[in-house]
């Protein structure tokens, strides 16, 4: 070695250096990539795509003969992938050739498409897009790169208002409803959901499995290539045991009668399946799904008419109530049928007189006519001797006081009244709350479906079926779920004679009694009006009905209610009418050819 | 490790570990930029130019190979002008690009000349060290070795091109170090330099944390730097306690010289001016990138997203990789810079733990043959150079390995041999060729 003066140990310390300083930087990459790599590639797969979810069509709603009353048709989306437009101006040129496109408000579009490129992800700038400005978006689709056109399936009510109390509507989730599906996989936080009714009750069913693009996006967020395109799985579709004629009818007639507000429910006496089922005033379930539109966004003052009468009205049922007391005096044993009592057209009860409807009176009044005619004065009488206890519990065995079951949400109960609720009140009970009773006043409660559910019951000989409206449920994959099954609430037990009498005097009241405004050729028809007085205003007309063909069980049973309809005979009848033969169709098309013989008594002009 | 003659005179013209360790780097570096282009649209100039950097830069390393290294100490003062003039004329006849005038445009290619700059500065300093060893532990010595530096560094800031400097100057104090410079001499020019850079640093850091100027004595502090008074006050101060230092030397009979005092505070305060100075150098894009540095949670989505991305593509890569022109983070745009500076995030995402552990170790290989090439040159210069060269490898290394993995802030500076870029890659093979040059004379006897 030449002398060359190196200083051994100071290039020791040099290479030292780069030797601590190579592990170091693979004690760092050990770290980054062997103990850290799930995280990181996490992160990496989040940065690269970009999901555009497609809702997938909702499950159909058809009738049982199978009229769809919601449906799904396309829809198109309008999204803004960032990143392709440079300078602000092209970005507000685009925004104004948009909303001029879209009729859009301009700086909602403008703010939609920054915040796309701020955020570096793509955008909904608009939702539900006509078919017919497809053609010029197409064309903006050319001058404008980014924005893009997709297809999704949008909630369709083709009939509008048509049934919307029980079919319901969907909309956009508010924070707890989201808070509460958060962890499922198949909402996402801009999901559809059904609001009210059916669609409520069945959204599992309902609700299909939504869709994705997959979107491998780059740094700035533009497109680079679609990974995956996940197609969507439609969600049940559900059939109705409402008729959809009948359903037509009783829509149609209590939209053109006096007041346009009330309620029809129509049952099947022999199962409690829902042939109709209406209530006014209702709304058009479409107008939830247009974008934007929520239920906090209606015009200033209005409100939306979810109260639904059929379940929620409750209102004294006046006449139809007699039903019940005539029950109650029968089985009593303490009235004779053939046992008259005489009208003057009031009845003094010492303190106070209490008028009949009639102000001319009925004369002499057995319990056929009684009911017939609806003479107060008899129940007066009759329900004296039968003991008001007994109304009570038989008005219990009609189940006031009870739900009627139905799968619906928030259904009101109805009021009984009688000697018992008040005892249990610690209150009193006098001669004239017996009089009330028995006449279907004073603080009696009914809703509509309860009325059905009455009238269904002396039809079919006293059973009570849970009203349902699900006939079945056809899966996607075309496997059918049968849910018609009947299911018996309770059973009303009356002597034969008492059915007997109670149904003559129904089929009297169409035939020459209050109801004979309600006479169907070629059916029986059995019926009691009402009149639910009300203080407020105007009297609530209350009607029900059921009928036979040729001596067969009854297929329908009929409670309508108009409210401040002031007479049932000439307010509810002819709606009930229509709806039983909107269900009778059939049956009495075939009995056309048959001559009617009947007696068409004009009877007097009925009230109560 | 000293070379110890076996076998008579018979030796090898080349040291093969070290090539071949080129080579295979060569090769990473080039898949890596392949793939990381794929999708950029000035792909087919970069891969030409790739193309064409290769062969020459091989032909460059063959013929310093086979020339006498010891011609560019015999002709230092040729290589110095050639040097000078070089980095001048690029400012006369330059192209700006990217707001620094530092490249040639001619007719098939381009040219940095502040990437020959440092291997003709590694080697002219040599020469100058070499020549001076007999008085290397003088101070003026040490200076003597600045002030040849500086119409270089000169030079270059008129580019700008502060990289060329971040890489130059601890390649200067490595070679002082290797020569023998006196350890004083050195802490003082590190005290000036760390000083210099704790200011700059320390204002960042209270701009970061606004709270901080709610205490008086910080408000003071950070007010120095704003007018003239302020600037005289902190001069009379480190004076004064300078003198009081002395004092309590003295009065307690402790042996030291007062050149220390002096010493340290000359560091303090030259350390100080320019901390001003760089602090109102800075260009926007320089301070902000210290920000990042010091807190990469502070815009994640602007200056601090380079980092983040480059980590999370390494990250992502895991132990095998996600396969060579399979990362999502670097083929997408999200690592910034992918195809030079931050090649390191493609190799890594793309080929993995084990794709890192290759360049690190070829690296670490490759620095560790320089060393030996410098132990085993024949003479004091060729030692130097070496050492140079190493040093220069070294800074490289740490710098871009420090910056991708988060230890150093984002900096500019290319990985060489991995990175696109044709003089770099000309420059670098120029200094291996060198080296081997080193040691193929490493006797008399050629």
């Amino acid at each position: 070695m030449i002398d060359r003066q190196i200083p051994q140990a100071r290039l020791d310390f040099i290479w030292t250096l780069s030797y601590g300083l190579t592990l170091l930087f693979l004690l760092r990459l050990v770290n980054l990539q062997i103990l850290n790599t799930a995280h990181f590639r996490e992160i990496a797969e989040k940065n690269r795509t970009q999901i555009i979810a497609q809702s997938a069509p909702r499950g159909r709603i058809f009738s049982f003969d199978e009229t769809a009353i919601a449906t799904s048709k396309p829809s198109f989306s309008l999204i803004y992938f960032p990143g392709q437009l440079k300078t602000g101006a092209e970005t507000d040129r685009m925004a104004g050739a948009l909303s001029r496109q879209l009729g859009a408000d301009y700086e909602s579009i403008k703010s939609n498409i920054y915040r796309a490129t701020t955020r570096e992800k793509p955008v909904r700038l608009a939702e539900n897009l006509p078919p017919k400005a497809m053609l010029r978006l197409s064309e903006l689709k050319a001058v404008y790169p980014g924005v893009d056109i997709i297809v999704e399936a949008r909630r369709y009510y083709p009939f509008g208002a048509y049934l919307s109390h029980l079919a319901g509507y969907i909309g956009k989730m508010d924070p707890k409803e989201w808070a509460a599906r958060s962890t499922d996989k198949k909402y996402s936080m801009d999901s559809r959901i059904g609001k009210a009714g059916l669609e409520k009750m069945y959204e599992r069913e309902l609700k299909g499995r939504d869709g994705g693009i997959f979107l491998e996006v780059d740094s700035r967020g533009r497109l680079n290539r679609v990974l995956e395109s996940r197609k969507w799985a439609p969600g049940s579709d559900i059939f109705l045991t409402v008729d959809s004629k009948a359903q037509a009818a009783a829509e149609e007639g209590l939209e053109k009668s006096i007041s346009g507000k009330g309620a029809v429910v129509a049952l099947d006496p022999r199962n409690g399946a829902v042939l109709a089922f209406v209530s006014m005033p209702d709304y058009d379930p479409n107008q939830f799904v247009v974008s934007g539109a929520e239920k906090d966004k209606l015009a200033p003052g209005e409100i939306l008419p979810e109260f639904n009468v059929a379940l929620q009205g409750s209102y004294p049922p006046g006449s139809i109530f007699k039903i019940i007391t005539a029950a109650a005096i029968l089985e009593s044993g303490r009235v004779k049928p053939e046992e008259t009592f005489f009208c003057p057209g009031y009845y003094d009860a010492g303190s106070r007189v209490f008028k009949c409807w009639e102000k001319k009176g009925h004369n002499k009044v057995d319990f056929i006519t009684g009911l017939t005619r609806s003479c107060d004065v008899y129940f007066y009488n009759a329900s004296q001797r039968a003991g008001a206890l007994a109304i009570e519990k038989y008005a219990r065995a009609f189940r006031l006081g009870q739900p009627s079951g139905i799968a619906l949400p928030e259904e009101k109960n109805g009021n009984v009244f009688g000697p018992g609720t008040r005892a249990a009140k610690k209150s009193y009970w006098f001669i004239g709350d017996t009089l009330n009773l028995a006449i279907g006043q004073g603080e009696t409660l009914m809703t509509p479906i309860q009325a059905a559910g009455m009238i269904a019951a002396v039809a079919n000989g006293g059973v009570f079926y849970r009203p349902y409206y699900v006939d079945r449920i056809v899966r996607g994959d075309g496997q059918t779920i049968s849910l018609g099954k009947p299911e018996i609430m309770s059973r009303v037990k009356l002597k034969e004679s008492t059915w007997a009498l109670i149904k003559a005097g129904l089929h009297n009241v169409v035939q020459g009694g209050t109801g004979y405004m309600a006479r169907i050729e070629g059916a029986e028809m059995y019926a009691k009006t009402g009149t639910a007085q009300n203080p407020q205003g105007k009297d609530h007309a209350w009607f029900v009905a059921y009928a036979t063909v040729d001596g067969k069980p009854s297929r329908v049973a009929v409670a309508v209610l108009v409210e401040h309809g002031l007479h049932g005979a000439s307010a509810a009848a002819p709606i009930a009418k229509a709806v039983i033969e909107a269900v009778l169709r059939d049956d009495l098309a075939a009995k056309k050819r048959l001559p009617f013989v009947g007696p068409p008594a004009p009877g007097p002009e009925g009230r109560g | 490790m000293i070379f110890t003659p076996q076998g008579g005179l018979r030796k090898n013209r080349m040291d093969w570990v070290l090539f071949f360790a080129v080579l295979i780097l060569l090769a990473v570096g080039t898949v890596a930029v392949f793939s990381s282009v794929a999708a950029l649209p000035q792909q087919a100039r970069i891969i030409r130019v790739q193309f064409m950097a290769i062969p020459i830069g091989l032909t460059v390393f063959a013929a310093a190979w086979s020339l006498n290294y010891q011609i560019y100490q015999d002709q230092w003062k040729f290589v110095y002008g050639f040097l000078l003039l070089f980095l001048a004329g690029v400012l006369f006849w330059g192209v700006m690009d990217k707001g620094a005038r530092s490249w040639y445009r001619l007719p098939f290619f381009s040219m940095q000349p502040s990437e020959f700059a440092r291997v003709g500065l590694i080697l002219v300093l040599a020469n100058f060290l070499d020549k001076r060893i007999g008085r290397i532990r003088e101070l003026k010595t040490v200076m003597g070795a600045f002030a040849l530096c500086l119409p270089v560094f000169f030079l270059l800031i008129k580019q700008p091109d502060f990289s060329a400097i971040l890489i130059s100057f601890p390649v200067v104090l490595i070679m002082l170090f290797a020569a023998g410079a006196s350890l004083f001499h050195l802490s003082i020019i590190l005290g000036y330099a760390f000083i210099s850079a704790l200011f700059p640093i320390l204002w960042t850091i209270i701009v970061l944390n606004p709270e901080l100027l709610d205490s008086s004595l910080i408000a003071y502090f950070y007010h120095l730097s704003d007018s003239l008074w302020g600037a005289a006050a902190f001069v009379a101060g480190v004076a004064a306690l300078a003198w009081l230092f002395r004092q309590l030397s003295v009065r307690l009979y402790a042996n030291v010289s007062g050149i220390y005092f002096a010493g340290a505070a000359l560091v303090l305060v030259f350390g100080f001016f320019s901390g001003v100075l760089m602090k109102n150098q800075m260009k926007e894009y320089q301070q902000k990138r210290l920000e990042v540095f010091l807190s990469p949670e502070s815009d994640p989505r602007g200056a601090g997203y380079n980092l983040l991305q480059a980590r999370i593509a390494i990250g992502s890569g895991g132990i095998l990789g996600r396969g060579v022109f399979s990362g999502t983070q670097s083929r997408l745009g999200f690592v910034p810079e992918r195809h030079t500076d931050f090649i390191l995030a493609v190799v890594g995402e793309e080929m993995g733990f084990w794709g890192m552990l290759l360049v690190a170790v070829l690296y670490a290989v490759l620095m560790r043959r320089v060393m030996q090439c410098a132990r085993l040159a024949r003479d004091r210069f060729g030692y130097l150079v070496n050492c140079g060269i190493f040093g220069m490898f070294l800074v490289y290394f740490g710098i871009n390995f420090g910056m991708v993995l988060g230890f150093a802030p984002v900096a500019g500076v290319p990985l060489p041999l991995l990175s696109y870029g044709g003089s770099n890659l000309v420059a670098t093979l120029l200094a291996l060729g060198i080296t081997e040059s080193i040691y193929a004379r490493r006797y008399a006897l050629v």
